[in-house]
């Protein structure tokens, strides 16, 4: 294909691409056609007036620059996988992994956008000038062509982190395994427990120290050594590790103990802290609440006054419905006063 | 979650064997013929293990479905037979209580003894009663459940409050109601006395 730029060996056609370009000039046949490798035609672009080919040679630069980088990410992700094999309990490279993955990551996203701006830069391209059939699916297939690579190479990706991830796991639980709890040993001599002595890999003191710290400098730590088997050498050199591991088991029991105890009080004061941040927060809802009843309260107040109120005006229309009758009468007659000096008029 | 015994040992100088000061075990839970078997076996896995503690050291060691624990002090050794669940902290504060109080009550005899006391101490049968449930041994652990305890209370007396002001929140609602259409009332009250010159 034609972006694979990435390694050491290119041609240089430099010489040739310019003989093709004196040729089409000739031929008037703008840009199509051009089997120069990107590499050595790079810098002999720029001397190319047509705006045309400038375009298409811009396009051509762009898709160069992106296969170069998705080459060298991919080597950086073979690398990559390498770490994550070979990684073994101990001597983890951690940090190099985070940071080879952290750089390929964002290798890969820059690589993404790159090659969404070459399509556009492409679809702009054809938009502007004339297109030529060849021109159109030349450009597509490279752009296919990368955005395939860059697939592959995040799919690589993916798989070496899923690797590393089953990697971790699986170191973990070795860990776990082998540096376990001292509550968990076999003190009695005449119950074998060597659950672990059958996992070789790479632990060679780590079998010692539970099986060791029951056995003490006694003559019935002869037993315990014979008993342990297989992996130990001589039983003196071993005696002397064994107490030594004991020792060190001792000390760590011991602050297992006092640590416990420490993590029990800070759980109880952290207990603490929430039980009164729970009280704070009950002291602010009752206060506000208290608000609350007290607007009501005074809702009510408004209440009874108004009905009192308009209880007292309508006792006071009460009153004046039955004494209206007076001021009715009183008008009847004067009504009827009026009627009589009426007739007396007409009649 | 319970001890299955308690012993508490002379832990002598490595090469003989520690001497049992006080023994208080709970077999009830085995058949009547297992029981002196079992009995046997506590204490000579008591002293095994106590004669392998180094002083001033604590231990903890699995043996078949108990875990033992043992606590060093100075010569004077005191064994614990617990299940896996009892929690380890629990047990070497029981230890650590126990010890104290055999030191307050026998102060230096027991340095000084050669073989097997049979004579039962009845604070260590007490302790062995008392002190299955390990919230007693460990103030720590009785606390953090008390706390927890007031915690989930307080819990439910938020939730309540929250109830609470839902409902006064409606009750204001009400009275705003209320208060409106008494003024309503009011005022469409006076408006009938005002006009009253006709009829």
């Amino acid at each position: 294909m034609q972006a694979r730029r990435g390694q050491s060996s290119y041609r240089d056609r430099t010489d040739e691409f310019f003989g093709i370009v004196e040729t089409l000039r000739r031929s008037t046949a703008p840009d199509a056609a051009n089997n120069v490798p990107y590499g050595g035609g790079g810098g002999g672009r720029r001397e190319d007036p047509r705006s045309a080919v400038a375009n298409q040679s811009e396009f051509k630069k762009r898709a160069a620059v992106i296969g170069l980088a998705i080459n060298q990410t991919s080597q950086k992700l073979s690398k990559l996988a390498q770490l994550a094999k070979r990684s073994s309990v101990f001597d983890d490279p951690t940090r190099e992994i985070q940071e080879l993955t952290a750089v390929i990551k964002q290798e890969i996203s820059s690589l993404n956008s790159a090659l969404i701006d070459l399509q556009a830069v492409r679809n702009s391209h054809n938009d502007e000038r004339t297109i030529s059939r060849d021109t159109t699916t030349h450009s597509a297939t490279v752009v296919d062509d990368l955005k395939n690579r860059l697939m592959d190479t995040t799919k690589e990706f993916k798989d070496v982190l899923t690797l590393r991830t089953e990697n971790m796991k699986i170191h973990e639980i070795r860990r776990q395994r082998f540096t376990s709890n001292p509550s968990k040993e076999s003190t009695n001599p005449f119950v074998r427990q060597r659950p672990l002595a059958s996992k070789p890999a790479a632990t060679q003191p780590a079998p010692l120290p539970w099986a060791s710290s029951s056995s003490s400098s006694s003559s019935s730590s002869q037993l315990v050594p014979r008993r342990q088997g297989e992996a130990e050498s001589s039983p003196l050199l071993q005696q002397s590790q064994q107490q030594q591991q004991q020792q060190q088991q001792m000390v760590p029991l011991q602050d297992t103990y006092m640590e416990s105890r420490a993590e029990a009080l800070h759980n109880v004061e952290s207990t603490i802290h929430e039980l009164s941040n729970i009280f704070t927060q009950l002291a602010t809802m009752v206060s506000q609440q208290g608000e609350i009843a007290i607007r009501i309260d005074q809702n009510m107040e408004d209440t009874l006054a108004n009905v009192e109120g308009a209880q007292s005006q309508l006792a006071r229309y009460l009153n004046s419905i039955s004494s209206n009758r007076w001021l009715m009468i009183k008008i009847f007659f004067v009504l009827i006063a009026f009627l009589m000096v009426f007739l007396f008029f007409v009649a | 979650m319970k001890i299955t015994a308690l012993l508490v040992l002379k832990a002598a100088p490595e090469t003989t064997d520690p001497v049992i000061l006080s023994n208080a075990s709970d077999v009830s839970h085995f058949g009547y013929f297992q029981r002196s078997s079992v009995k046997e076996f506590v204490v000579f896995v008591g002293r095994t293990v106590a004669s392998r503690t180094p002083p001033s050291q604590r231990q903890s060691v699995q043996h078949e479905e108990y875990k033992v624990h043992a606590y060093n002090r100075n010569g004077l050794c005191a064994v614990g037979f617990m299940d896996d669940h009892y929690p380890v902290r629990s047990a070497f504060s029981l230890l650590n209580q126990v010890i104290d109080e055999y030191q307050k009550s026998f102060g230096e005899t027991w340095r000084s003894a050669k073989e097997d006391s049979s004579q039962p101490w009845p604070y260590l049968a007490d302790a062995l009663t008392k002190f299955q449930d390990p919230a007693e041994a460990d103030k720590l652990l009785k606390i953090q459940r008390e706390l927890d305890e007031t915690k989930i209370i307080l819990h439910k007396t938020i939730d309540s409050v929250l109830a609470r002001g839902e409902k006064l929140d409606s009750l204001v609602e009400k009275s705003s109601d209320l208060s409106m259409a008494s003024q309503m009332f009011y005022k469409q009250a006076k408006k009938t006395n005002s006009c009253c010159t006709i009829l």
